[in-house]
């Protein structure tokens, strides 16, 4: 759409009669920039393409500059072509126009045929003579000016199915014919009803016709609002007072435990003797940080089983809630079946509560060793153990029989030669779960 | 192991002579003298250069001693100190073994889901420090001053890594680390990490009844160990203890008579909630001076016999806000009550507060605002502002938003005396809440329809919700209402979105009527897109459609984040918008989600035994952790539905939005995957699939555009309801609503919702049925089926008559079949077009 200013100016160069149309047209070259070209001209194709809107010196120009708009390019190459020649074949309309446009087009990219342009458009039908001029037919200018078709200037759909968004809405009495002389506006004469200014017509078209047209529309919903959720809006509660904390470890005898670290690397070596074991406990339960601090890592833990279970139980008791507690669990699982082990699992079983996979694992590997000990002797007397020790964890009721049924089911007939198996085999009997 | 130690002080006689020196100045910090603490430090460290411990002391007093006015600068020197640790750890050798992966450790797997994921990666690469190169009171100073700074992800990467260790930190301390972590992870709404947390603190501190059979006895002495210990937590750490001391002060009354006075407690009628400053820290209170042995004797046997009831109050009450936050109302309702029993007699501001959230979160709102009412003491500035801020809440809940505007900037104001009192203290950063009022202002502003003034809120608050989608959304809403009130420039004008204009030119038989179509005068359309600037000289958003896009994106992006840290419930991925999804994420979501089938039946059991065991045995331990579980779970469930409502919204915001840049082909990938949304709501399907019919149409293909209105065309030419009032209904009250005292809550609920409806859902289904119709006819209008076309748009204008793009199309198609005449006549029946005088003067030009 062309600006208040711009149409302005684009009406007084239709309306400058008396100028030569040559200067016309240079004027428009050089007044408005290359990129408002194209919409101007639109808005000149659609105010010639209705035929009553511009009258006849203003129809030249208009013609002048759609074409010399152009002219640099092939002829071709002007958008308007079609309208142009669509004109200068058209009988209906009057034959200086239609020999004018000719002439325009004929005169091409050079500068001989264009003498013609140096006169007024109104000097231009005054001394107009039909004679001197041939109209050849449409096929022939079509073939001689657009020698191939030009696709439409491309920008979205829209433009290709769009119409004209003017509207002529004649305001005449009911009745009348609206193209009449009546209705011209006489000079000097009292403007009577339905009479109007061709000219007001012609500026504000041009200061309101837009290049799209009329498309059909879509209506575009806006998304809605997203609706504020439960916790969006901020509720404030006061803050929990956080200070900062002087470090009372500053200075602090690191000795702390020293003892017991000493002790406890002994007890991986041998047996302790009652005194140091009592130490061991004593100093654990006083401090209950040091245990994280006594040197024993999970790597260690299966000495300390072997020569101190009961420092083993102490001490996995106190770690129990440490995350490297399944790490213990996992060392413990692996290790090599013993009395001790046995001993420390048991022991563990009634003072804490072990993870139900752990003890499962358990004595699923109790079971495996008693079979896959060699030496009969050995095997006697580890499965005697099992067996005291699974009949323990099923009257403490550490162990739901069922997950285990088969399997013990299984040990207890495969070794009912010992006589712990028959009775842990009664046991399973009484608990009637066959 | 102490001869390993570089410092070199084997010698018992100076080991002594400096624990006795550390010992005095440790006295002198809790007396607030820090002058002659410092003095004392300064003598150690000539003793024993460059030690760590002493070298933390001294920042943490010199901190103190001016005036806590540089947090930065003390955070500094804290990770200097901590650095100097870990080398001369590393120095020393003295290194506990690290931890070998023993393969088959997955095996034994998760003890109690409590313990998690502290096993997975529990201590691989920790290394067990001896106890002089222990980090663990440095690395809580630095998260207790990121903490109070609200920068809670920072706070949070500091102690994370300390609760995967903490067995072996010293009990005060490893309560503080898990007491803190428990108000950053509540900060930051991450309810998995609170209950992880929480149930950590009953399982090892045993406090809240929790007896677990044979190992109960242990943990008792634990527990009874660690009190022992935490009360003597207040008589050393220095400003903690002056809110302590005020505590002590309610029960020995002679401890401090005068500050009780000038207490705000004459104003309150109601004594038994007199605010003392337990959470609230007394800062006017002076600490009574004085080195005296054996007044601070006394003050440990008093403070003993507090902190146990204290502690329990202080777990009850986070527990309160973790079913708050998971939204487990009934439990929460429970919890606070044995709350308010523990409370009994001594402070309750806080469970109050926690009372009144509670009674908000259900809904009953007048009840909330009495609760409020009775917890404030508004003479304290904190306090003041929170009490406005909440108000302002329930104000805006009640639809009642120029009130909680009025509210909303109360609290403001509060906030901002706040932070000119000087001394700063580290305290008055966490109390300063004025950027969560921030956001709050935004929404009220959002709500009000003043889109520039919410922009800026939000663009505030983005200081601390910038890794929130919604505050984003709510961004980009910020600059579409901006645009559709006409305040930026886009395509369209403004004013045009309601009626026809149309330009009457000339007069007599030369009048012409030019139908406007809506591009704006000047308005050059390629100006939107290429603005790059989104902030104006002063620092404002400006607000554009290229801003809301790049809003929406991040939102998107943040969102996305989300679903792949926590890809539960895994969502088919958006093959247009997320191309960087591998395969191998979507098939650890696949196992993901058979992991949670699992959970999820073990979770139905725990509901059942919390039904059946009723309220009588609310307080077993068993139980409470069941409802922790189930919280979490739910709470999830929860999250993830909103954040599928959140992803919907943005994407129907962002092919709006594309479409107004006139960029068809991101509108269409953005409308699609929107349509690829598992569960979509209605309401978003219909808006998806106008969007892609439209893009589709503006990429001149419009038989790929038919096909998204297909699904709506029944009859051939009858248009169904895209989606019914249920589903605008649903869409809006998608909250948790208490089924127990609806009576209250629905009545509030009901009185809101007019106003809350119109300015939430602007698309009623009767209207987006006569937007489908007229986009219909747009369709075969294009495609040149006239007839059809004039079908559809007759019911769109039945149905829209004020529409102005149907209107605009029913003159397009009667020009086209060449019914000028009813085309003039249509724009005259029109009772919405509006004619504008040409407004063109011919003598300014000729």
């Amino acid at each position: 759409m062309l600006s208040q200013e711009e149409s302005g100016r684009v009406f007084a160069l239709l309306k400058s009669d008396h100028r030569p149309v040559e200067e016309i047209v240079s004027d428009f070259t050089s007044k408005f920039p290359r990129h408002h070209h194209f919409a101007i001209c639109y808005s000149l194709l659609l105010l010639l393409e209705d035929k009553k809107a511009l009258n006849s010196t203003e129809r030249l120009v208009a013609f002048a500059i759609l074409h010399q708009a152009y002219s640099s390019q092939k002829s071709s190459a002007n958008p308007f072509i079609s309208l142009i020649i669509n004109t200068s074949c058209d009988d209906e309309a009057e034959k200086y126009e239609r020999a004018f446009i000719l002439q325009l087009l004929s005169s091409g990219t050079s500068n001989i045929n264009k003498e013609f342009l140096k006169q007024s458009a109104a000097d231009y039908i005054k001394g107009f003579d039909a004679s001197s001029h041939s109209f050849p037919q449409h096929e022939q200018l079509q073939q001689q000016y657009c020698d191939k078709v030009h696709p439409e200037p491309y920008n979205s759909s829209h433009i290709n199915v769009s119409v004209k968004n003017v509207l002529p809405d004649p305001d005449v009495p009911h009745g009348c014919d609206a193209n009449s002389p009546e209705f011209e506006l006489q000079t000097g004469a009292k403007p009577k009803l339905g009479s109007g200014d061709r000219d007001e017509v012609v500026a504000g078209l041009l200061a309101n016709l837009s290049l799209k047209g009329l498309g059909p529309q879509w209506i575009r919903p806006l998304p809605p609002r997203f609706p504020v959720l439960d916790r969006e809006l901020e509720w404030l509660i006061p803050d929990n007072n956080h200070e900062l904390v002087w470090d009372h470890g500053m200075c602090a005898d690191t000795s702390r435990g020293a003892a017991v670290r000493d002790l406890i690397a002994k007890a991986l070596k041998g047996p302790l003797l009652p005194a140091q074991y009592e130490q061991v406990v004593v100093e654990l339960a006083n401090d209950p940080k040091l245990v994280y601090h006594c040197g024993l890592t999970p790597r260690k833990l299966p000495e300390l089983v072997e020569n101190n279970p009961l420092i083993a139980v102490d001490v996995l008791t106190k770690l129990i809630n440490s995350p490297e507690i399944s790490e213990y669990y996992t060392v413990l699982v692996n290790m090599d079946m013993s009395l001790h082990s046995m001993e420390v699992v048991n022991r563990l079983t009634t003072a804490v509560e072990l993870p139900k996979e752990f003890v499962r694992m358990y004595i699923t590997n109790c079971i495996s060793s008693c079979q896959n000990i060699k030496d009969k002797y050995m095997q006697n007397r580890l499965v005697r153990l099992v067996c005291v020790f699974l009949q323990s964890l099923i009257r403490n009721r550490i162990i739901d029989v069922k997950d285990l049924f088969i399997e013990v089911q299984a040990f207890c007939i495969e070794f009912s030669r010992i006589r712990e198996a028959a009775t842990l085999f009664r046991l399973l009997k009484t608990l009637g779960l066959e | 192991m102490a001869s390993t130690n570089s410092g070199g002080d084997d010698d018992g006689g100076l080991l002594s002579v400096t624990a006795s020196l550390a010992k005095e100045a440790s006295l002198y910090f809790q007396s607030r003298k820090f002058d002659e603490c410092l003095d004392l430090l300064s003598q150690l460290l000539e003793k024993k250069p460059d030690d760590p411990k002493v070298l933390h002391n001294i920042a943490i007093a010199e901190y103190f001693r001016d005036g806590c006015a540089d947090p930065k600068k003390l955070l500094e020197s804290l990770n200097n100190v901590k650095r100097r640790s870990e080398e001369l750890a590393r120095a020393s050798g003295e290194q506990a073994e690290t931890v070998n992966n023993l393969g088959n450790k997955v095996i034994l797997g998760a003890k109690g889901s409590g313990a998690g994921h502290q096993i997975s990666s529990a201590n691989s690469g920790s290394l067990v420090f001896m106890d002089e190169f222990d980090t663990s009171v440095a690395k809580l100073n630095i998260a207790v001053i990121w903490f109070h700074l609200h920068e809670y992800a920072k706070a949070l990467s500091v102690l994370e890594p300390l609760y995967q260790n903490i067995a072996p930190i010293d009990e005060s301390t490893a309560l503080q680390i898990c007491l803190l972590l428990l108000d950053v992870a509540l900060a930051c709404h991450d309810a998995s990490r609170s209950a992880d947390v929480l149930m950590y603190l009953e399982k090892v501190f045993g406090v809240g009844g929790v007896s677990q059979g044979d190992s109960g006895s242990m943990v008792q002495q634990q527990s009874t160990n660690l009190l022992t210990k935490y009360s003597s937590v207040p008589s050393s750490s220095s400003v903690a203890d002056v809110s302590n001391s005020d505590l002590a002060a309610s029960v020995n009354a002679s401890e401090n008579p005068l500050s009780r006075t000038l207490s705000e407690e004459t104003l309150e009628d109601d004594t038994v909630l007199v605010l003392s400053s337990f959470e609230i820290s007394g800062q006017n209170l002076a600490r009574p001076v004085g080195l005296s042995s054996s007044n601070e004797l006394s003050r440990t046997l008093v403070d003993k016999s507090i902190s146990t009831v204290d502690l329990k109050l202080k777990l009850q009450l986070y527990k309160v806000r973790f079913l708050l936050l998971t939204r487990n109302l009934k439990q929460a309702k429970r919890e606070v009550k044995h709350a308010m029993n523990i409370a009994r007699g001594r402070d309750s501001s806080m469970a109050l507060f926690l009372k009144s959230q509670l009674e908000y979160a259900r809904g009953n709102h007048r009840k909330a605002i009495k609760l409020l009412l009775a917890s404030s003491n508004r003479a304290e500035m904190g306090i003041s502002s929170m009490f406005n801020n909440n108000l302002g809440c329930i104000y805006y809940q009640l639809g009642k938003y120029h009130t909680s505007s009025v509210f909303f900037s109360k609290a403001l104001n509060n906030s901002a005396s706040l932070r000119k009192d000087k001394p700063l203290k580290l305290f008055t950063f966490s109390q300063d809440k004025s950027l969560l009022i921030t956001y709050n202002c935004g929404l009220q502003y959002l709500a009000c329809g003043k889109p520039i003034l919410a922009a800026r809120c939000f663009q505030k608050a983005s200081l601390v919700f910038y890794k929130r989608p919604l505050l984003w959304l709510r961004l980009a809403e910020c600059c579409l209402m901006a645009l559709e009130k006409g305040l930026i420039i886009a395509g369209r004008s403004p004013s045009d979105r309601s009626e026809v204009r149309v330009h009457v030119i000339g007069k007599g038989k030369w009048r012409h009527l030019v139908m406007d179509d809506g591009i704006l005068k000047n308005g050059h359309v390629d100006s939107v897109g290429t603005d790059d600037c989104f902030f104006g000289s002063d620092g404002q958003p400006k607000l554009s459609l290229s801003f809301a896009r790049q809003c929406l994106i991040n939102a998107l992006h943040l969102l996305n984040c989300l679903e792949l840290n926590y890809p539960k419930f895994g969502l088919p991925s958006n093959s247009s918008l997320e191309e960087n999804e591998s395969m191998e994420v979507t098939s650890s979501k696949n196992s993901n989600l058979k992991n949670l089938t699992g959970l999820d039946s073990k979770i139905l059991v725990g509901l059942g035994q919390v039904t059946s065991n009723g309220d009588a045995k609310e307080q077993k331990g068993g139980t409470s952790l069941e409802t922790i579980q189930n919280s979490v779970s739910y709470c999830d469930d929860m999250c993830e539905r909103e954040n599928q409502m959140i992803k919907q919204a943005l994407l129907a915001n962002l092919a709006y939005v594309d479409l107004q840049l006139e960029n068809p082909v991101k509108a269409l990938a953005a409308a699609r995957s929107l349509l690829e949304l598992p569960d979509c709501s209605r309401i978003y399907i219909f808006l998806g699939h106008v969007y892609a019919a439209e893009a589709l149409c503006l990429l001149n293909k419009p038989n790929e555009a038919a096909e998204h209105f297909s699904i709506y065309l029944s009859a051939g030419n009858n248009v169904d309801l895209p989606f019914s009032q249920e589903d605008c209904e649903q869409w809006r009250v998608e909250k948790t609503v208490d089924s127990e005292e609806l009576i209250g809550g629905s009545m509030a609920a009901k009185n809101s919702s007019p106003e809350d409806s119109q300015d939430v859902l602007l698309l009623n289904p009767e209207e987006a049925r006569g937007t489908l119709y007229a986009n219909i006819a747009a369709l075969f209008a294009m495609q040149g089926e006239l007839e059809r076309a004039h079908h559809f748009v007759m019911q769109a204008l039945s149905l829209l008559p004020r529409s102005r793009e149907a209107t605009l199309t029913a003159i397009y198609i009667d020009l086209m079949l060449g019914k000028s005449q009813e085309a003039v006549a249509k724009l005259k029946q029109c009772s919405h077009v509006r004619f504008v005088p040409g407004g063109f003067h011919l003598s300014t030009s000729c």
